[in-house]
C-alpha cells in the first residue's frame, strides 16, 4: 500500500512547506552555480573553449604566463614529440576604437587550429565588442604603437580574464609587444586527466586545463567563493530535511510504535520516509530545475550566467543523496521507538 | 500441550536504585478458542502480564509458549512476524492510523500479516469484517472523523482481519459508554466463537464477565483467583 503519498495527501500543507522550502534552496544553488559556470566562461572561455589537453610554461615562469617564454629551440623539441602542438601566447592591453573609447582586451596570437587564423594588419574580436558597436573594417589602434589594425571580423566566446580577446597575427604580435617567443604550449589529448601523466619536457612545467585555469589569479577567487557558496545550500538543505523530517517524525513516533507492535518491520517505515522525501524533491527540483531555464533565457545578455542541463541534473542528484541522507539520519528513531512506549503513551 | 502457556513470569522495573518485582511468578494455560480475562486492582500487573504474554517487552525470568514454540527464547524478527501473522491487539484506545481510511486500516494490516488472499478476495473479506462490526457505511471515513466507538470497533476489525490465533485486549472498552462496551464485547465474543480465536483480554469491569469464559484475578503480581467458567 502506498503509505507515503497517503500520508502526503492528508498532510498537504506541512509537505508543501518542505516541499517550497526544498524549492527555493536549490533554486537559489541552480542560480549560483549558474552564476560560478557563467562567470567562468566570461573570465576564461577562451582556454575553457580548448579540448582536454595538456600545457606547458616555463617551469622559470612560476605558473604566470607572461613571465614564460619558450624559445624556437623549446618549439621545435615538442613539435617533433607531437606534431599536433599549438603554441600561443596572450598579453593583456588596451586599444583604442574608431570613437575615440578606450578598451581593455586580451590580445592572443597563436599558430594552430584551435583560434582563429588573422592575416598581418588583422585583428578578429570576441563578438561581446560587436555588440558595443565595433563594425568589420573598423581600424583599432594603441597609443603605443605606431600602426593600426583592422576588424576582420569576430569569434564567439572568446574572452580570458573578463576581457574580450582579440586574435592578432604573430607576426604582428611579435613587433606590437617585442618578442619573439611564445608563452605556452598545448598539446589536445583526451585521454589525459592529469598533468602528471604528461610527456615531459626539459624546463616545462605541464598543466591539465582546470590547473591552467587557476593560474588564471581571478578565476579561483570566483569560483571559490560561488561553490563555498553552492556548498554551503546544498549542506543546508541536507540539515533541512533532517530537521524536517525528524519534526515530522516525532510527532508520528505513536504511530510508528503501533505500527511496530501489529508487526510492521522497521524497514518499511523507513521505505515510507524515504518515499515521501523521493517525492517532494523530485517534485520540488523539477519545478527549479524548470524556472531556472526560464530565468538562462530570460536574463538580460551581459548577465553572466550560463547554466546546463548537465549542471541541474548533477546537483540534483546531489540534493536527493544528500536529502537521503538526512532523512535517513533522522529516521534513527523510528529504530529506537519500542512498541511499549507508544502503548503506554495512549493512556495518559 | 496447549496453544498457550505462561509459565513461571517474572519482571521486575528498576525505578533508580531500587527494583520493584511486579510480576512475581504467574502461571496461565489460556482455554483454546475462549476468552480468558485478566482482572485485578489498578497496578496489580495486568498490562505488564498482558504485553510480556504478547512479546511487546520481555519477562525478566520464566517462559511463554505458542504452538510449541518458546517466545521468551525468540529473536525480535522471530517474534515480530508471530505478532504480524498469529496475533492480534487492540489497545485501550484505538490507535488507528489517521491518514487512512478506514478500509485502509484492514488492508494495511493484511499487507503487514503477508496475507497469502489475492487483493479481490481481501477485498471481500474486508468488507465482510466491516460489517461484522458494522462499519462498512464507514469505510472511506478518516478516524478524525469517527465517535470513539467507531474508532474501538475499527480497531477489532482491523486486530482479526487476518484470522490471528490469539487476540489480546487490553481495557477495549474503557473509553466507551456502557451500552457500546457491551456491544464491543459481544462483538468480540461473536468473533471469537466464529474464528476459533484464543482471547486474552484486560478489563476492570465487571459488567464484561458475563461474556467470558474464564476469569484470573491478580493482585500485587500474583494470581489469586482463576477461575474457568
Ligand atoms: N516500564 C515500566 N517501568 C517501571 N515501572 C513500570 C513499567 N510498567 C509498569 N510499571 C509498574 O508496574 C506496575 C503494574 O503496572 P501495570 O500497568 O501492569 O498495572 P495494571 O494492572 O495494568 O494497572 P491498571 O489497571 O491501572 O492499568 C505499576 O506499579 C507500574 O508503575
Ligand atoms: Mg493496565
Amino acid at each position: 500500500m502506498n503509505m507515503a503519498w497517503k500520508e502526503i495527501k492528508k498532510n498537504k500543507l506541512r509537505y508543501t512547506i518542505l516541499g517550497s522550502i526544498v524549492f527555493l534552496i536549490s533554486l537559489l544553488t541552480f542560480i549560483i552555480s549558474g552564476l560560478a559556470n557563467g562567470l567562468s566562461q566570461d573570465n576564461a572561455s577562451l582556454i575553457k573553449n580548448l579540448p582536454n589537453g595538456i600545457f606547458y610554461m616555463e617551469e622559470e615562469a612560476d605558473e604566470t604566463y607572461s613571465f614564460s617564454s619558450l624559445s624556437k629551440q623549446q618549439q621545435q623539441e615538442i613539435t617533433e614529440e607531437e606534431s599536433e602542438a599549438a603554441f600561443f601566447s596572450i598579453q593583456m592591453g588596451n586599444f583604442i576604437d574608431t570613437s575615440d573609447k578606450q578598451r581593455s582586451i586580451a590580445y592572443v596570437a597563436a599558430d594552430s587550429a584551435y583560434f582563429p587564423e588573422v592575416n598581418p594588419g588583422e585583428v578578429i574580436l570576441d563578438a561581446s565588442l560587436e555588440d558595443e558597436g565595433i563594425a568589420v573594417g573598423d581600424e583599432i589602434t594603441n597609443e603605443q604603437w605606431n600602426q593600426s589594425l583592422t576588424v576582420a571580423g569576430f569569434a564567439e566566446h572568446e574572452k580570458y580574464s573578463h576581457s574580450p580577446a582579440a586574435f592578432i597575427n604573430p607576426d604582428d604580435f611579435q613587433t606590437l609587444f617585442h618578442t619573439d617567443s611564445m608563452q605556452i604550449a598545448f598539446i589536445a589529448d583526451s585521454a589525459i586527466q592529469n598533468a602528471d601523466d604528461a610527456p615531459i619536457f626539459e624546463g616545462l612545467q605541464a598543466f591539465s586545463n582546470n590547473e591552467f585555469l587557476n593560474t588564471i589569479p581571478s578565476y579561483n577567487a570566483e569560483q571559490m567563493s560561488l561553490n563555498m557558496i553552492v556548498i554551503f545550500l546544498l549542506v543546508i538543505s541536507g540539515m533541512l530535511f533532517a530537521i524536517f523530517f525528524y519534526m515530522i517524525n516525532v510527532q508520528k513516533l505513536g504511530i510508528y510504535g503501533i505500527l511496530k507492535a501489529i508487526g510492521m518491520k522497521t524497514g518499511a517505515l523507513f521505505q515510507m520516509m524515504w518515499a515521501q522525501m523521493f517525492l517532494i524533491s523530485a517534485f520540488s527540483l523539477i519545478l527549479s530545475i524548470l524556472i531556472s531555464q526560464v530565468f538562462q533565457s530570460l536574463a538580460p545578455s551581459g548577465m553572466p550566467f550560463h547554466l546546463t542541463w548537465q549542471a541541474t541534473g548533477l546537483l540534483s542528484l546531489v540534493f536527493i543523496i544528500i536529502g537521503f541522507i538526512g532523512a535517513t539520519l533522522s529516521g534513527i528513531q523510528i529504530k529506537r521507538v519500542e512498541p511499549m512506549q507508544a502503548i503506554q503513551q495512549g493512556e495518559m | 500441550m496447549s496453544l498457550f502457556t505462561i509459565k513461571h513470569v517474572r519482571k521486575t522495573f528498576a525505578h533508580g536504585e531500587v527494583k520493584e518485582e511486579i510480576l512475581k511468578g504467574i502461571d496461565v494455560t489460556l482455554s483454546e478458542g475462549k476468552i480468558t480475562a485478566l482482572t485485578g486492582a489498578s497496578g496489580s500487573g495486568k498490562s505488564t502480564l498482558l504485553t510480556i504474554a504478547a512479546g511487546l517487552q520481555t519477562a525478566s525470568d520464566g517462559q511463554i509458549f505458542f504452538e510449541q514454540q518458546e517466545l521468551t527464547s525468540m529473536r525480535k524478527e522471530e517474534l515480530r512476524q508471530i505478532r504480524a501473522k498469529q496475533f492480534g491487539f487492540i489497545f485501550q484506545s484505538a490507535h488507528l492510523v489517521p491518514f487512512l481510511t478506514v478500509e485502509e486500516q484492514l488492508a494495511l494490516m493484511l499487507e503487514t500479516a503477508e496475507s497469502s488472499l489475492s487483493k479481490q478476495e481481501q477485498k471481500k473479506e474486508i468488507r465482510q469484517v466491516l460489517e461484522l462490526v458494522d462499519m462498512w457505511k464507514r469505510k472511506d471515513a478518516y478516524p478524525p472523523s469517527l465517535s470513539g466507538g467507531e474508532k474501538q470497533r475499527v480497531a477489532v476489525a482491523r486486530a482479526i482481519i487476518h484470522s490471528p490465533k490469539v487476540l489480546f485486549a487490553d481495557e477495549p472498552t474503557a473509553s466507551l459508554d456502557s451500552k457500546r462496551s457491551q456491544e464491543v464485547m459481544k462483538l468480540i465474543q461473536k468473533l471469537s466463537k466464529e474464528r476459533q480465536i484464543t482471547v486474552l483480554m484486560v478489563t476492570h469491569d465487571m459488567e464484561m464477565l458475563p461474556f467470558v469464559d474464564h476469569v484470573i484475578k491478580m493482585k500485587d503480581g500474583i494470581i489469586i483467583n482463576d477461575i474457568t467458567a
